[in-house]
């Protein structure tokens, strides 16, 4: 039989997690590897080397990359010139003007300095207006000069080139483009409009310029993974993916670097949207714990809730991205005493010295040492083995930083770390849908990351929340996701015109020009016709207003239909609808190629008819308040109908399922683990 | 009394608490109709206790913190704590009282549990409403007393036992020129206070009422505690500071602010009764937003990372007698609060004089401006403003950051120029830091920002500035920058230099809004080398300012030399 093996491999902070999927038997085998940031395709190679040899038969091929990321964070891109209008050029600079809201308080703040410096910054004549209109033709010579600047005397490999309302109209863009490349063939050039058609020139120039940042970057290691994977075997070709789902050939990564750079994400939100429409969650939060942030996204109906603007280190770009909200707690983070009060964060132990038990210098409690002293992780099973661990220092930093001041035991104190870490957290959930106007209680809870499966459980008990699933191999939850994308594009240009069916006439052949470019993008990338899909979306707000909506278009639409449902939208989202005459804001444009994927696969119903514990041990519970003993089950042991009561731990190296009194766990027919009850059930 | 909570339980019911505030803004951001509220962030959401303390906060801007505690207690005393009743909300905007401009509409609402005698708690949104039918459209600069500010509530019933009383919000529509904007922000802030009541009602389900009373006295103990701490590591003493606001409006005369700061132990007092009295134009303070100020200025100093709560500020004594020019009383106008954004450093120049950890002035206040006319290519009427950035003042450890905010509202992002040329008939000519802005100093004040605008339609500018006639102070030896101004008709015979001011523009004409840099801090002639030729070859510093004040010569080559008063500066 010929095996269909799809290989996945999402690079984290500290370790790349490569899986790979056997279609035809289910089976899902998980490899860590260390990651190695001076050559970071390497870490990608041992990963994978880990779990086959040869690629040769592998059917599919997925890559989430940090890379893009870690270059703007660590300030370790490319040297950018930037090329904008005349009169202009510190609008990179002067930005929005807005101070950080954690920073209110500050009144010396001073922001990170641009990522490029004024005097690699330039402006040529010419001037668009609002309308697309030329007003002031471009000087073609003033953009020789510019070039001649910023690439012979300064001597930069990377240009960024944003002109005023090129969203209506990109021709001087293209222009001062086409003349640079002509001059200078070996510099890389980026402009605006390429990777967005969007509004607001602060926004658009930080986009281009990110691009242009973190492009030649991009571009050696995709080369050498290409290459390395070729070497390796690998036949189909390489798939990158994309902030906002999807995923995009590897040639296509290199034209448009800056699509891959939030991608960490992603992937377990595509994972979550795939388990709720396969397993009829209409509503499904994402919960990714990881070390230093807690990660959730809303599902509606299968469909994640995306936004058009993301930022990184305070420096936004305008690619669309799901819509993820973060809290800064997870595993690493420090408990302290403040005057009095128990806190949790904001600072993180990281990788190093990384929690007490770890041994590797830590001297404050985290939320890990937390879990050691309460039972929730086995020191001798952490990481399979792989790690040493003293729960003996966890114990005694526990006792001497928090239990002692607090005036309570150990095991309390050890405790309470989770009561605040989940109080801020249930807060969190409650602001991301009281946003939505939606009740967090009649969500499901998909619980991932390698500590999601041991805070899950909790956190639904403490809301309220009836059913938490854990998937397999939760740890890699992230890469399972990539499994599930298809290729996506999206495509967009800001109109802003009043929403009329004389508009939605005259905006037809846009429309049209961008699904022209979405058939391309997907010819090239291998598609066929029939696997193509082009989904046309509108941005509408009431005239006047700030914040748009995105609505569907459907073949037949009028002007009628698409303001009711706006309308219908906004009333859900805002609580209110108006009288108002509604505006078009930006024409999308969606390109999805679909691409064969796995499905889930049903699992035999194999050994034993009762879950079998490898043993037991005494861990805190929650519903009762006391240290009792729990049955620890291997994750490995446990098949499709097993059910479990509470107290009970179930492992499996990466992560730990902790269950409490009140509560069952019940395994389903794809080996997926569902936790029901708790005190609001 | 309840037993004292451990600092675990306590800091769990915190961020329950915390997160009911939190809940509050975003229903109201996500319900709000007017962008001054969802974008210029013009509100301010409290939690209180039954003691009518500060227990939860989500500020819109900073310079309203703590802006509705002045306005509970005035208007639970107006109305009779034994007058509430379970699904009664309050109407409160009379100056005075509210601590804010008639505008500023705030609703306060009585919380009840069983068990529990009276309220047990109480919340308060306050927000920008669009017009309440004050003597001009917009924003009005000339007012010179309370009654050509709109209609007044001093604390009226709008909604009882649940039901909006409908003759209140008929009164409200006939007398506000923009109705249905302001009765829908009315309505976003009723939301706002059923989902604090929701919230808070299931969190003291959760943990039982009396343990979460109990949390919030240990909760405010502890931001005491804090607090108190901080200030004692303050130096003692008495420091005076004084600076000039450009004047009311109505006069051309420069009004004179003054604070006194005494830093006695534990204790903070901010007096402000040196200053001038009260004056006719609309520019007087009511003591509510003269509290808000001071205790932003002392958050800063003490806790600048804590969401707020009473505790916070029990040792804070702030005064300024009735009759002040930051303490309004009736019938004395004051719709045009500016005047505050001024004075918000004012503690700043005083405590500089002890503390060098105080960053000299940011520019002074916020210049930003608004547009109005008639678009000829939509029919429409547009009103349109912007918050312009400021270079903000140099500090012990740092330059300061170029066009960024004004420290008051710091959190609010400046209109993009293709958001400004879609909405309203403007077209930009240029828009660029200003060289040698910035104070110069061992570190140099943030560069501001110049502006220069032509309309292609008839229509009107309203420069908002109230800190263009004096400069904005530096530090320690640094020199002192260029206020903010807008020029109208730059260039022309007709061309005018104006701070606050209301003008009628053709189409073809311009304006130049220029906004001051920020303050510098130490001698010039102290800057690092370095950091000279890097502002020269970055253009934030000319050559001959590089020469002139900070004695460094710089050739094409960015090598440098210094000039004989460096180098005898050096030596000495």
């Amino acid at each position: 039989m010929k095996s269909a093996i799809r290989f996945a491999v999402d690079i984290g902070g500290t370790f790349v997690d490569a899986i790979a999927y056997d279609e035809t038997t289910g089976e899902l085998r998980l490899h860590k590897a260390p990651t190695t940031p001076g050559s970071p395709a390497r870490g990608v190679f041992d990963a994978v080397g880990g779990l086959a040899d040869r690629l040769d038969d592998v059917e599919a091929f997925v890559h989430g990359t940090t890379l893009g990321l870690n270059a703007i964070l660590q300030r370790r891109g490319a040297d950018v010139g930037i090329i904008t209008n005349e009169g202009f050029r510190d609008l990179l600079e002067i930005a929005r003007a807005n101070v950080p809201a954690a920073h209110m308080y500050d009144f010396s703040y001073a922001p990170p300095p641009p990522l490029v410096p004024r005097r690699h910054r330039t402006g040529v004549p010419g001037r668009m207006d609002a309308q697309g209109a030329e007003v002031t033709e471009l000087d073609e010579d003033a953009v020789r000069e510019a070039g001649r600047l910023l690439v012979e005397e300064r001597g930069l490999r990377s240009l960024a080139i944003c002109f005023l309302h090129s969203y209506a109209n990109p021709a001087h863009e293209r222009r001062a483009a086409r003349i640079l490349r002509a001059a200078y063939p070996d510099v890389s050039v980026s402009t605006s409009t390429d990777i967005t058609r969007e509004y607001r020139e602060y926004e658009r120039t930080s986009t281009v310029t990110l691009d242009a940042y973190i492009r030649p970057v991009l571009n050696d290691y995709i080369g050498a993974l290409e290459g390395g994977l070729a070497d390796a075997g690998l036949t189909r070709p390489l798939h990158i993916m994309r902030s906002g789902g999807g995923a995009m050939t590897a040639e296509l990564a290199r034209r448009a670097p800056l699509m891959t750079v939030l991608s960490g994400p992603a992937g377990g939100v595509v994972g979550a949207s795939f388990l709720a429409r396969e397993q009829h969650l209409p509503k499904l939060i994402s919960f990714d714990v990881g070390g230093t942030s807690v990660d959730c996204c809303v599902i509606e109906d299968g469909e994640p809730g995306e936004v058009h603007e993301a930022a990184i280190d305070g420096f936004p770009l305008l690619i669309p991205i799901f819509d993820i909200r973060t809290v800064g707690a997870g595993g690493g983070s420090i408990a302290w005493i403040d005057e009095g009060l128990l806190k949790v964060g904001p600072h993180s132990a990281g990788a190093v010295p990384g929690p007490v038990a770890y041994g590797a210098g830590g001297t404050e409690p985290t939320v890990t040492d937390a879990a050691l002293v309460l039972g929730y992780l086995d020191p001798a099973a952490f990481l399979d083995g792989e790690m040493a661990i003293d729960a003996g220092a966890a114990r005694a930093a526990i006792e001497a930083e928090l239990a002692v001041p607090l005036g309570v035991t150990v095991t309390q104190a050890a405790a309470s770390v989770f009561q605040v870490l989940l109080a801020r957290t249930v807060g969190a959930l409650r602001e991301i849908t009281v946003e939505r106007a939606l009740d967090p209680r009649e969500f499901a809870l998909l619980a991932y990351g390698g500590a999601g499966p041991l805070l899950g459980p909790m956190l639904a008990r403490e809301m309220g929340i009836a059913t938490t699933l854990i998937p397999r191999v939760p740890a890699a939850f992230s890469a399972f996701g990539m499994l599930m994308s298809d290729l996506e594009y999206e495509f967009a240009t800001t109109v802003l015109r009043p929403l009329s069916d004389a508009t939605l006439a005259a905006v037809e052949p846009a429309f049209a020009e961008l699904e022209q470019q979405g058939e391309e993008v997907l010819s090239t990338q291998g598609i066929k016709p029939e696997d193509r899909k082009l989904i046309r979306r509108l941005d509408v707000r009431y005239h006047g207003q700030e914040h748009s909506l995105g609505i569907d278009l459907a073949p037949g639409d009028t002007a009628a239909t698409v303001l009711s449902r706006f309308n219908a939208q906004h009333e859900a989202r805002y609580g209110h609808a108006m009288p108002d005459a509604g505006q078009i804001l930006t024409l999308r444009v969606r390109a999805v190629g679909k691409l064969a994927k796995p499905g889930l696969r049903e699992l035999p119903a194999t050994g034993p008819g009762r879950a079998r514990p490898a043993g037991s041990r005494p861990a805190f519970d929650v519903a009762t308040g006391e240290v009792t003993p729990f049955q620890v089950y291997l994750r490995g042991s446990l098949a499709p109908g097993h059910t479990l009561r509470g107290p009970a731990i179930v492992e499996e190296g990466t992560s730990t399922t902790v269950i409490f009194a009140d509560q069952r766990l019940t395994v389903d027919g794809y080996g997926q683990l569902l936790v029901t009850g708790g005190e609001n059930d | 009394m309840t037993e004292p909570l451990d600092g675990a339980t306590v800091e769990v019911i915190r961020n329950y608490l915390v997160s009911v505030g939190e809940q509050m803004r975003r229903t109201l951001v996500r319900a709000a109709f007017n962008p001054v509220i969802y974008e210029v962030l013009d509100f301010g959401i409290s939690i209180y206790n039954a003691d009518l303390e500060l227990t939860a906060e989500a500020a819109g801007i900073t310079s309203f913190l703590g802006a509705n505690d002045h306005a509970i207690v005035k208007g639970v005393e107006y109305v009779g704590r034994e007058n509430l009743r379970q699904g009664d909300v309050y109407l409160l905007n009379y100056p005075y009282w509210s601590g804010a401009h008639s505008y500023d509409a705030m609703l306060f609402a009585p919380v009840f549990r069983p068990g529990h005698e009276g309220p047990a708690a109480y919340l308060a949104v306050r927000a920008h409403w669009m017009d309440l039918g004050a003597k001009a459209p917009g924003y009005v600069l000339d007012s010179t007393d309370m009654h050509q500010e709109g209609l007044i509530f001093p604390g009226t019933k709008i909604v009882s036992r649940g039901e909006v009383v409908r003759d209140i919000v008929e009164l409200i529509r006939f007398n506000s020129r923009l109705p249905d904007l302001t009765i829908g922000d009315f309505h976003a802030q009723l939301a706002s206070l059923r989902t604090g009541e929701n919230r808070l009602a299931q969190v003291w389900e959760k943990f039982g009422g009396p343990t979460v009373d109990q949390a919030v006295r240990q909760i405010i103990e502890h931001g005491e505690r804090v607090a108190r701490k901080a200030v004692a590591a303050l130096p003692d003493g008495t420091w005076t500071a004084f600076d000039y606001c450009d004047d009311d409006g109505i006069t051309d005369d420069l009004i004179r602010m003054e604070v006194k700061v005494t830093i006695a132990g534990e204790r903070m007092e901010v007096d402000f009764n040196g200053s001038d009295g009260a004056v006719a134009g609309p520019v007087n303070l009511p003591i509510g937003a003269t509290e808000s100020l001071a205790k932003a200025i002392y958050k800063e100093l003490t806790t600048a990372t804590e969401p707020s709560n009473a505790g916070h500020y029990r040792a804070l004594d702030i005064k300024a007698d009735p009759g002040n020019f930051f303490h309004a009383v009736y019938p004395v106008a004051t719709f045009t609060q500016w005047s505050g954004i001024v004075a918000f450093e004012l503690m700043h120049k005083a405590l500089a004089q002890v503390l060098d950890s105080i960053p000299a002035s940011s520019g002074g206040d916020e210049p930003g401006f608004m547009a109005l006319g008639h678009d000829p290519r939509t029919g429409a009427d547009y009103v349109i403003s912007n918050n312009e950035g400021i270079g903000w003042g140099a500090s012990r450890d740092h330059d300061g950051a170029n066009a960024q905010q004004h420290p008051s509202q710091s959190v609010v992002r400046n209109t993009p120029i293709e958001v400004l040329e879609h909405k309203a008939t403007l077209f930009h000519e240029r828009l660029e830091l200003i060289p040698d802005s910035g104070g110069a100093g061992r570190h140099r004040g943030g560069l501001g920002v110049l502006r220069q605008v032509r309309y292609l339609a008839d229509g009107e500018v309203l420069s908002m500035k109230k800190k263009s006639k004096t400069r904005p102070w530096a530090l320690h030896g640094g020199q002192e920058s260029e206020p903010s101004e807008m020029v109208l008709w730059p260039e022309t015979e007709r061309a005018k230099r104006v701070g606050m001011y209301r003008a009628a523009m053709r189409a073809g004409d311009r304006f130049v809004n220029r906004t001051a840099g920020g303050g510098g801090y130490g001698d010039p002639l102290e800057r690092d080398p370095a950091a000279v030729v890097a502002d020269v070859l970055d253009g934030y510093v000319s050559a001959e300012i590089a020469e002139q004040i900070y004695g460094v010569i710089v050739d094409e080559t960015g090598g440098w030399r210094p000039t004989p008063a460096r180098a005898e500066n050096h030596e000495g």
